[in-house]
């Protein structure tokens, strides 16, 4: 039964699967916050975490990957932010009802007063502070580091893992150039989180929780955070083995396991698949739908959006913000955008220029 | 203005609460850190072997004090005690003798330092004197006066200090009278108890104390605890960490405290005493632990003190279990430089004693070194620094012309049906080509390779002899000449080193082996079987009785036949590697069936490797096909294969399945036929295969510093030179030498009869005389029915094997012949009659009489002595036989110095011995020794 189980588990796991159920489950969950956030739905979905964790570790390989002392924070990582989510999107949804009621929110009925830093919060988190210490003492008395060979030159280890933070950086390697996935998307990310409140900056919702005054924000922010990133990292921690190759969690890591690899640029598929006529020499008429196609995301969805959907947000940013807005959204969808058209087409990429070295 | 409390928001209370309960809890943290910093693994075994100590010193002392002879204590006790008594009575005088030495010893106190005080004054006169003078100062004037005064004084000083001192020398005197006796009967309690002292003075050493207790104690044990880690820091030594190589540091004594010191030897681990004290670890051996510590030889993880992280490698499943329960042991995934496990020990060796045949004491690693060359491992296998020296199969070059074409089809389908003892591997279907069509494709590979050699062989002129064979003759030749030193046959398990004779009636013709027989490099220069100068006659005995035995299952056997579609199948496979399908489909259409066995015969030696230990025509320059093993034992362990094999992921695991079945790792895995697993299977014993895994693991590319490693010098390097040959020509098939077996002299029981010992023969025989008998052997002792056989050495090898018996002998080498001592025609006379009263050609010659003896009391006609033998060696021989050869049966006639016939040149040993030396060295003629004989008779 629990073998079955196992074995199914492996067999549809893929990234592919793994990507799209996280993003059904997250459109369920913005887009029924109150059932979601319910006990009927929390308890359950609490329990089965807890059961597939408890079946899981009969597993020889899997206890092995989980209990690995690196990999022990991401489960802790996956419990501790569930847990915060849940906990303000409650609120949120909550807070939500009370408003539509006329009520105060919870926020405001606890108090509305103010006080002071110093000393009485201050106090509060030098305790906080003393706690965390005391976690970080069990936490290395438990969990050693383990003795590892001296590093060798000659010898990558396989797999060669980036430190768990930076491990959904490396899982968009797989699907973008280099200096995309490790230049160019970091720094948008980077810009990105420096620019929201220069972008939004309207003081609604300040002070407590809510989900529907700042839905977009807040769609948009765990979309980024949870799938793009935290589901990434999971990904990466527990499922991605030898080669940076995918295994399912009861699936050995075995270093030679051979997958193939029969990706291929949309200049080959366009030029020698649909029009059977072979590559033109010169890479600017090679790269000329690819480039084209990349344009016409950044230019031609943000001026369809400021006439339509987005109407009310342009007026309120004006050009300039907007501009940087979309860009933003669009460089974040960019990467959902990529994985799906890998998984659906083998695409390697859109434009390539080994030229130059310059690839999207 | 403060906002008022608000307890939703914060509650000063509650939060001192909560401080007081993280503190709390931090404290306990804090404890927890301590405790587990000061809990270590070491230390428990350093307590556990102080109690150790303790038991062991209580004992030594318990077996001192009952070596102490009572009664002479107790006499002694009584004695003294009266002495003491007696010393009592004088007490008064003894007092005063007392005070007159105190008297005495202050004046001369005072007196020296006045002395002193003057000395100082004086120097500083001197120098401030010789200064100013120099300076032409006039105070040099002034302290001249100084000087002159105080010379006088410190004159005076210095006399009365002497007297003083003489005085208090005699008051001593009178005073040590009083209690001389008592003194010394003292020291004699003492000496006797002087045992029990020390092992007490021991004992109080190691006991455990509180103060030691004190110092151990946590957070003070970082001042001067007696519980610490013991480390070995090597100077020239290093643990190679790729990016730096640091100086290594071994702290495995930490734990195995009791490892360099005796007693411990049947110790529990980890207290034990080394086993091997005299090759390792003593100030005295040859791997003092100063300067080679522990992991250069175990490897491991010298930095660590716990038992898991140093890298501890168990022997066997059993142990490894063992080891879980008795020391939480675990596999260190990670750390590559494990210890060797201790059946592999010896594969460190080869770290420093590189290029030599045999490391002294490392038999393991030297029968997996032997191995590698008499299997044939290292004719495929590179290894850099140990090139093969011959190949270990017979030359194929004349192949047709000993085999026929069906014999050579069914022997490779199997060489161990034919002979189970053979050292041919296995090639063909084996576990990863056991399918029916690898079979077929096997059997098409067989019959191309044999028709390849047929085609290839140049015919060799055979001689048919002209006597008729006695079989029962020629198996009595084959016991009494010494085939059996390199070869079995039949019931007899003899030699290994050539091939076993059974069964040779059913694969070579009489013609062939009369011709081999006589002179075997006549069928193959390259051969390494010796001619034994057979005669006619003996050689066709020979030949009878080895043809008379025949293998009837394998001559029944029909030959597989290869199927054409099959060898077209291969042949088309081949040529694709080069061509494109319908490129090789013309080109196979253009073969004949004869071009296209030629074609697959000639791909099949290349790609099976044939000819790495057999001579081919066609494959003069081709490279071995086996993987590169030089660094075999440090390879990463991610670069073995395992494949779908079950087993431990450990070199000498892989090493050790690999040998046991080379194909193994193939198991599971869809192959094209000629990329499948290529080594051979070998017909290998348990042993064989544990020594090749040690010999494999021993391989690697670490760098020991040049002053760490075992080098040779010139006449090591002969000798290495010389032990190689006489491994190559199989000396010790029949003689004993450099300290292993003869292989017929251990088969004889009477060892008159069995060839001679060699060691020692460089201090024995003349080089002039070795050189030539290497060269071609005349017998010596004609009695003998073993012949010497004549190997065809080059000068150059002659020379080396002369080199090497004499500096096995520690002999210098000269090849101008002897220079005789000088002599008197008197002296040679008296040692011709000498001879004649001892009797010496009783036995030193050959003839009817001498034979009726016995041949054991046979020995080497004395009129070879000249040219042979040293004088040197002759005078010591003479002297006392049984120390050059135990066993020997030589009398010794001048046992204790004595000689046994007083009457000759005054009775002197010595000149005796040289008188008969002197004799032996003018010793002519046969009508000499004729007369001698005679003389004896009457």
């Amino acid at each position: 039964m629990i073998e079955a189980f196992k074995i199914f588990i492996n067999s549809v796991s893929s990234p592919a699967t793994i990507f799209t159920l996280a993003v059904i489950v997250f459109i369920l969950f913005v887009s029924f916050p109150k059932q979601a956030t319910s006990a009927i739905v929390m308890i359950p979905l609490l329990i089965f975490a807890a059961a597939f964790l408890a079946i899981g570790l009969t597993d020889k390989h899997f206890y092995h990957i989980i209990t690995t002392p690196d990999n022990v924070p991401i489960v802790g990582l996956i419990f501790i932010f569930g847990y915060f989510t849940w906990y303000a999107m409650r609120k949120a949804v909550i807070n939500d009802e009370r408003m539509a009621q006329g009520k105060p929110t919870i926020e405001k009925e606890e108090t509305d007063e103010k006080v002071l830093v110093f000393p009485y919060l201050i106090f509060i988190e030098f305790v906080i502070a003393l706690a965390y210490s005391i976690m970080l003492v069990v936490w290395s008395i438990f969990l050693k580091a383990p003795l590892e060979e001296p590093a060798n030159p000659t010898v990558s280890p396989n797999p060669s893992k980036a430190p768990w933070y930076f491990l959904g950086l490396q899982e968009m390697l797989v699907y973008f150039d280099p200096w995309i996935a490790g230049v160019l998307l970091p720094t948008f990310i980077i810009i990105g989180l420096c620019a929201i409140p220069y972008i939004d900056r309207d003081p609604a919702t300040s002070g407590y929780y809510s989900f529907k005054g700042r839905k977009f924000a807040i769609i948009a922010y765990l979309f980024g955070f949870w799938i793009l990133w935290i589901l990434l990292i999971i990904m990466g921690t527990f499922l991605r083995g030898p080669n940076w190759n995918f295994f399912g969690p009861f699936e050995v890591w075995d270093v030679h396991k051979v997958v193939p690899l029969v990706n291929v640029n949309l200049s080959e598929i366009i030029f020698i698949k649909w029009f059977s006529v072979g590559l033109p020499k010169a890479w600017f008429v090679r790269e000329a739908p690819g480039i084209l196609l990349v344009l016409a995301y950044l230019i031609i969805p943000p001026a369809i959006l400021a006439k339509t959907a987005f109407k009310e947000i342009y007026k309120k940013l004006g050009a300039a913000r907007y501009a940087i807005l979309v860009m933003l959204m669009l460089m974040m969808l960019s990467l959902p955008i990529k994985m799906y058209l890998r998984w659906a087409f083998n695409l390697k990429y859109l434009v390539a220029i080994p030229e130059f070295f310059f690839n999207i | 203005m403060p906002p008022k409390p608000n307890p939703t928001l914060y509650s000063v209370s509650k939060t001192f609460m909560w401080f007081a309960i993280t503190s709390f809890v931090l404290l306990l943290c804090l404890v927890a850190m301590v405790y587990l910093d000061y809990n270590r693994e070491w230390k428990g075994w350093q307590k556990k072997f102080i109690a150790l100590k303790v038991e062991k010193t209580q004992k030594d002392l318990a077996e001192a004090s009952g070596k102490i002879d009572r009664s002479q204590l107790e006499t002694l006790t009584k004695q003294h005690a009266e002495a003491v008594k007696a010393m009592e009575a004088h007490h008064k005088d003894a007092a005063a003798a007392e005070q007159t030495v105190e008297n005495a010893n202050s004046k001369a106190v005072k007196a020296k330092g006045i002395y002193q005080n003057l000395k100082q004054y004086q120097d500083s006169y001197r120098y401030f004197f010789e200064e100013y003078r120099r300076e032409n100062d006039k105070r040099a004037a002034e302290y001249s006066v100084k000087l002159e005064k105080v010379i006088p004084e410190l004159a005076k000083a210095k006399s009365e200090l002497e007297t003083l001192e003489a005085q208090k020398e005699e008051a001593d005197k009178t005073l040590a009278a009083y209690s001389a006796k008592e003194k010394e009967l003292q020291k004699s309690i003492d000496k006797l108890m002087e045992d029990k002292t020390r092992v007490e003075r021991r004992l109080e050493a190691v006991k455990p104390t509180l103060a030691k207790d004190i110092l151990n104690a946590p957070m003070v044990d970082f001042i001067h605890p007696t519980l610490q880690i013991q480390q070995i820091v090597l100077d020239n030594l290093q643990d190679d960490y790729h990016f730096a190589k640091v100086q290594k540091v071994d702290r495995c004594t930490t734990c195995h405290l009791g490892i360099d010191q005796k007693g411990f030897e049947d110790a529990p681990q980890p207290f034990r005493t080394h086993p091997k004290m005299e090759l390792y670890l003593s100030a005295t051996s040859p791997h003092p632990v100063e300067k080679f510590g522990c992991t250069a030889c175990h490897a491991g993880n010298g930095h660590s003190v716990s038992f898991t992280n140093a890298a501890h490698t168990p022997n066997s499943e059993e142990q490894a279990k063992e080891w879980v329960k008795k020391y939480h042991w675990e596999e260190l995934e990670k750390w590559d430089a494990k210890m060797l496990p201790m059946k592999h020990v010896e594969a460190a060796c080869a770290k420093c004693h590189q290029n030599v045949l045999e490391v002294p004491k490392a038999d393991k690693l030297n029968e997996g070194r032997r191995l590698a060359q008499t299997q044939g491992c290292i004719n495929c296998h590179k290894i850099s620094g140990m090139e093969s020296h011959w190949k270990v199969g017979p030359d194929l070059e004349h192949v047709s012309s000993k085999l026929d074409h069906d014999w050579i089809v069914k022997w490779l389908q199997n060489p161990q049906d034919f002979r189970p003892s053979t050292k041919m591997p296995r090639i063909f279907h084996l576990s990863n080509t056991s399918t029916p069509q690898d079979i077929e494709r096997g059997n098409a590979a067989i019959e191309s390779i044999a028709a390849y050699l047929a085609k290839n062989s140049e015919p060799v002129e055979l001689s048919k002899p002209s006597v008729k064979g006695d079989s029962a003759q020629g198996e009595k030749l084959v016991k009494d000449l010494g085939c059996l030193a390199c070869h079995s046959v039949g019931d007899v398990k003899a030699g290994t080193f050539g091939p076993e004779l059974s069964g040779l009636g059913s694969k070579v013709t009489q013609e062939w082996l009369y011709t081999w027989l006589k002179n075997p490099k006549h069928y193959s220069k390259n051969t390494r079987m010796p001619s034994l100068r057979l005669s006619d006659q003996e050689a066709t005995d020979i030949s009878a009785y080895l043809l008379s035995l025949k293998n009837e299952p394998f001559a029944s056997k029909a030959a597989p036949k290869a199927k054409p579609e099959v060898i077209d199948e291969l042949v088309l496979t081949s040529l694709q590697g080069t061509m494109r399908l319908a490129d090789a489909k013309t080109e196979l259409a253009k073969m004949s069936a004869e071009d296209r066995l030629q074609f697959l015969g000639k791909k099949s030696i290349s790609h099976q490797g044939c000819y790495v230990c057999h001579s081919i025509k066609g494959f003069e320059d081709a490279k071995p096909i086996g993987a590169e093993l030089t660094n075999e034992g440090h390879k990463d362990i991610h670069q073995f294969d395992f494949g779908f094999v079950d087993i431990e992921h450990s070199r000498a695991a892989f090493i050790h399945q690999k040998l046991k079945n080379p194909r193994i790792y193939d198991q599971g895995k869809e192959k094209d036929y000629y990329d499948k697993l290529r080594m051979p299977q070998f017909n290998l014993s348990e042993d064989q295969i544990d020594a090749l895994t040690t010999f494999v693991l021993s391989l690697t590319e670490e760098k020991v510093p040049m002053e760490m490693q075992k080098r040779l010098d010139l006449k090591e390097k002969e000798t290495e030179e010389g032990r190689l040959l006489v491994s190559k020509l199989n000396c010790n098939g029949c003689h004993a030498l450099d300290g292993k077996t003869g292989l017929l002299r251990e088969l004889n029981e009477d060892k008159g009869n069995a060839p001679p010992v060699l060691d020692g023969e460089g201090a024995k025989a003349q080089e002039k005389w070795l050189h030539s008998f290497l060269k071609s052997p005349a017998p010596i002792r004609p009695w003998l029915t073993y012949r010497m056989p004549t190997f065809d050495l080059t000068d150059d090898e002659t020379t080396t094997l002369v080199h090497y018996f004499a500096n096995l002998s520690h002999e210098n080498i000269s090849y101008q012949g002897t220079v005789l001592p000088e002599t008197s025609p008197e002296k040679v006379a008296a040692g011709k009659e000498l001879v004649e009263k001892l009797q010496c050609m009783k036995c030193h010659q050959v003839n009817a009489d001498s034979a009726a003896m016995g041949t054991s009391f046979l020995a080497p006609d004395l009129i070879l002595a000249k040219h042979r033998l040293k004088p040197e060696w002759v005078k010591k021989w003479l002297t006392d036989p049984q120390v050059l050869q135990e066993g020997t049966m030589m009398p010794t006639f001048f046992a204790d110095g004595q000689t046994p016939i007083p009457d000759v040149l005054g009775g002197d040993t010595n000149t005796q011995i040289e008188a008969i030396r002197d004799y032996l060295y003018q010793y002519q003629s046969g009508s000499d020794s004729a007369d001698s004989s005679k003389t004896n008779k009457k």
